[in-house]
């Protein structure tokens, strides 16, 4: 489960850009999942495909629901969390520099709009396939490709605007 | 086909990824490197796809778990001192473990008790390890000299008995011609001079044998004498 649970967080924080929502989103994922366990079938995918479209839906409801009451979150939430133990081999300098870009590429990702963001995190960020991320947002693989490269494309012109060029 | 720079930026992911291929690549990158939009859009998307795919996955925080485990299990009491202790061992009494813990006694029991470990009057000093080696050595000389002597008492047995059954076949030859030697005395501990290689098992067989042939001999005369 602390699998599962680390994945969905990733997504949810990627997508909200703030720890205590993507916590609480997160269990409500899971919530979610242990009551509707039942009505889980193979043919929608495998438990983490269904999970993981499980996230996306409350996050695009979550986002339908705050879409009113959004306004700048604070400065600490959007800090950079705990430190993994692939970072533990770099320099302090290129962590630190990498830290800043993550949080440079978090601020862009939650400017972009929902169904861009959703695809750009299930590919880019989250690895997935096409075909998973065509079952995840239910959607064809077109649709998929293509809001992937506007997304891609989308980002690349908010980090310029932000003054953040290619490394 | 001629590349355009809208087409360039619809494709922009396909060339990224690799799914453009032979000249319709070399035309996408002919333009695309060409173009004073196109080629800082390109070097900037792919910088961007390379900062994200080395971007670290989070470390969720650790009351995550118990949180969605309250939330989907309910919350967990915690229960400290003398009830913890009750429900271990109410977990304890199950006939499961009763019977593993029954049979690890059987066990330490048998294997004591072949150690020579006395349970009546136990002693430390029997738990040294060359006084465990020398009872099991001693148990073990016992077991082997009490088995061989049931099986020389059975081979005795099985002898008598085909001693006994030739010679109810051999009763009408002459009585003189079955009178056995007389067998020299013994003294204990002594084998049996003519094959001094004998066990002492064999020779109290031979033994026996002869005794046996001597009162088969005689039988028939006193059945003559009570006959008168």
């Amino acid at each position: 489960m602390r699998r599962h649970s680390r994945r969905i967080y990733n997504i949810c924080y990627r997508f909200t850009g703030n720890r205590t929502e993507a916590e609480d989103l997160s269990q409500d994922v899971f919530l979610r999942v242990y009551r509707t366990l039942g009505s889980y079938r193979s043919a929608h995918g495998g438990f983490a495909t269904w999970a993981t479209s499980v996230t996306r839906n409350l996050l695009i409801d979550h986002y339908r629901r705050t879409k009113r009451d959004r306004i700048t979150d604070s400065l600490d939430d959007k800090m950079p969390i705990v430190e993994n133990k692939e970072s533990a081999g770099r320099r302090p300098d290129e962590q630190a520099l990498l830290g800043e870009l993550s949080m440079q590429v978090q601020s862009a990702l939650t400017r972009l709009s929902p169904e861009l963001r959703e695809a750009v995190i299930l590919r880019d960020l989250q690895q997935l396939e096409y075909a998973e991320i065509q079952t995840v947002l239910a959607v064809p693989e077109g649709t998929v490709k293509s809001r992937i490269n506007r997304g891609r494309i989308e980002l690349a012109r908010i980090l310029q605007q932000m003054g953040v060029g290619p490394a | 086909m001629t590349w355009t720079c809208d087409l360039i930026e619809a494709r922009l992911s396909d060339y990224l990824e690799g799914l453009l291929q032979g000249p319709e690549r070399a035309e996408f990158e002919t333009h695309a490197n060409s173009c004073t939009d196109c080629a800082p859009l390109l070097a900037s998307v792919r910088s961007l796809v390379g900062e994200m795919h080395a971007m670290e996955e989070l470390e969720a925080p650790p009351r995550l778990v118990y949180a969605i485990l309250d939330k989907t299990l309910g919350p967990r009491e915690t229960v400290t001192g003398w009830e913890a202790f009750l429900n271990l061992v109410r977990g304890l009494a199950t006939p499961k473990f009763a019977y593993s813990v029954a049979s690890v006694m059987a066990t330490l029991i048998i294997i004591l008790g072949a150690s020579g470990f006395s349970l009546r009057k136990p002693k430390l000093a029997d738990l040294r390890p060359a006084a465990i080696y020398q009872n099991a050595d001693r148990q073990a000389h016992l077991v082997f000299a009490r088995s061989v002597k049931y099986v020389s008492d059975l081979r005795v047995v099985y002898e008598i008995q085909s001693r006994l059954r030739q010679d109810e076949n051999n009763l009408q030859t002459a009585p003189e011609e079955l009178l056995p030697k007389s067998s020299p005395e013994k003294n204990p501990g002594q084998t049996d001079q003519q094959k001094p290689s004998q066990p002492r098992q064999q020779n109290r067989a031979n033994q026996l044998t002869r005794q046996l042939e001597m009162l088969a001999v005689e039988l028939p005369m006193l059945g003559e004498r009570s006959g008168r």
